[in-house]
């Protein structure tokens, strides 16, 4: 089973985005975020991201997920949606994960598939020892790159979430 | 709006063309495209009533998407391709969906649904930022994605934007859904010759951009939103009538006029590369378009279209200085002779 372990780490990656897509309230999307946020860490981590993966945990979930907790708390209703509710919500739940579990069976009963990308099977998702990388580990080097070579990158990002709070503000006040 | 942070945002809304325009990295040109559209919600939503949330809300919710689609394209190529430089697509299905992508960025058919009612819902001025520059970042993909581009697809959406376009706005008299289905018109025919010749596409894109600016200005200066108000121009300033009738008909493309420029160029182009019957069907459905045109020129300038008397007076404080206007209506009235320097734009 270990060796599958992304497989499986991504089907119930897709499920909890399913969960929440298919629009319940948005505490309990909230929920099914803070689920599929942990199981992408545990993703990146397989893939020998460790410093990505906690990066995961404590600025998305730690940070921005707690920020819109408290402000869909303050902005709830009284009855809030679950997914079995509303029969809508419960249909379109049970559809995106009727389609998961086809693809699932499809992927694990055929030698290859070819979804958008051909891959054979199950297989392709194992996590192998590729080669010796050296010392370093190549994700923390990414990073450092972000930060010295890909400045332009920085600046762009961060130029865009500085106008992002400006249009947020804009946009909220009004007259 | 806080005259600061206004500018800001409009900055923003440059930059965000100017960074998809010259970066070649693609992830730098999907941060160009959301930056553009996060700036650009504000600008849109001007005045704020629910008519401009709801457009706002709408033009959002499809850009977005079409930045998803993009997205999902670069990875697809950069799964194929191993890298992410903007010279080639390598994938056809990376293609297709990078081509759908930026076809629901430019209002292009069957994604068209949103253009005449996002025009609608906003003010003058916005619509014309939305019509104009915001057609710039997708069209400057397209032109360097264009050796990659499947012909069928974007073929079968020009010629059905171009019939969408002339037939959608048989029935309009609100002026800003005409612009926007003449936006959807003047998509179709750039898109149409992007294959053949990519230096047409972007000769038909600067004359479009002068003769909407024209219009939109035109538009501006008598603060007019539907085709009733513009046909009382004649009571404040009759000038302006003669100059809607001709930026008008240059929209229509018709041969002393400027507008005749890119439909002349393309239909020789599409001919040169032995397609007769596509050219013959496009100039057909242009046809359309520029019946609704001259419907238009017919209420404003060529009768006194029927109104009581008291409506003949039109209300307004002072006179709006646009003085870009002259400079834009010569230009896009008078270009048709200097069609040989359309070389430089290689």
């Amino acid at each position: 089973m270990m060796t599958y372990i992304v497989f499986i780490l991504s089907v119930i990656f897709v499920v909890s985005f399913v969960g929440f897509s298919s629009k319940p309230s948005p505490i309990y999307g909230g929920l099914v975020l803070i689920v599929s946020g942990g199981v992408g860490c545990g993703i990146i981590m397989n893939f020998g991201g460790s410093f990505l993966g906690l990066m995961v945990f404590l600025i998305y979930l730690g940070g921005m997920l707690v920020v819109f907790g408290y402000t869909t708390a303050m902005a709830t209703e009284q009855y809030p949606e679950v997914w079995v509710s509303n029969t809508t919500v419960m249909g379109v739940f049970l559809l995106g994960l009727l389609m998961e579990v086809m693809l699932v069976l499809y992927v694990l009963k055929s030698e290859e598939v070819g979804v958008v990308f051909k891959f054979s099977g199950v297989g392709d998702w194992a996590i192998y020892d590729t080669g010796d990388s050296g010392v370093f580990s190549e994700e923390i080097m990414g990073v450092a790159a972000l930060y010295s070579y890909g400045a332009w990158v920085v600046i762009m990002t961060g130029w865009s979430l500085f106008v992002g709070v400006l249009v947020i503000l804009e946009v909220t006040r009004g007259d | 709006m806080n005259p600061l942070i206004f500018t800001t945002i409009l900055m923003t809304v440059l930059l965000g063309t100017m960074i998809v325009m010259m970066s070649s990295h693609w992830l730098m040109i999907w941060i160009g495209f959301e930056m553009n559209l996060l700036a650009i919600i504000p600008i849109l939503m001007k005045k704020y009533n629910p008519r401009t949330m709801e457009a706002s809300t709408k033009y959002f919710l499809t850009q977005a998407t079409a930045s998803m689609l993009l997205m999902m394209a670069i990875i697809i190529n950069l799964m194929h391709s191993g890298q992410w430089t903007i010279t080639k697509v390598f994938n056809p299905t990376a293609s297709i969906i990078m081509t759908s992508a930026l076809a629901m960025k430019l209002g292009l058919t069957p994604f068209h649904f949103w253009v005449p009612e996002v025009t609608q819902g906003i003010s003058l001025t916005s619509g014309l930022i939305l019509l104009t520059w915001q057609k710039l970042a997708p069209m400057s993909i397209l032109y360097q994605i264009s050796p990659s581009i499947n012909l069928n697809i974007l073929l079968t959406m020009a010629v059905l934007s171009i019939l969408v376009g002339g037939w959608g706005g048989l029935n309009q008299t609100q002026l800003r859904k005409i612009m926007a289905y003449s936006s959807i018109a003047h998509m179709g025919w750039m898109t149409a010759v992007l294959v053949y010749n990519p230096t047409l596409t972007m000769l038909n894109m600067l004359i479009y951009i002068m003769m909407t600016l024209t219009m939109f200005m035109l538009f501006i200066h008598s603060s007019s939103t539907t085709t009733l108000s513009l046909s009382h121009t004649w009571n404040k300033t009759p000038l302006t009538t003669t100059l809607i009738l001709i930026t008008l008909l240059s929209m229509g493309g018709l041969p002393p006029l400027s507008g005749f420029m890119p439909k002349w160029m393309i239909i020789q182009e599409l001919t040169k590369n032995n397609s007769i019957i596509l050219p013959t069907l496009m100039a057909i459905m242009a046809l359309l378009n520029l019946y609704f045109y001259m419907r238009l020129t017919y209420s404003t300038s060529l009768t006194m279209f029927p109104s009581t008397n008291n409506m003949k007076m039109k209300w307004q404080f002072e006179t709006k200085r646009i003085t870009l206007l002259p400079p834009l209506i010569v230009m896009s009235s008078l270009l048709l002779p200097l069609t040989p320097m359309l070389s430089i734009l290689d």
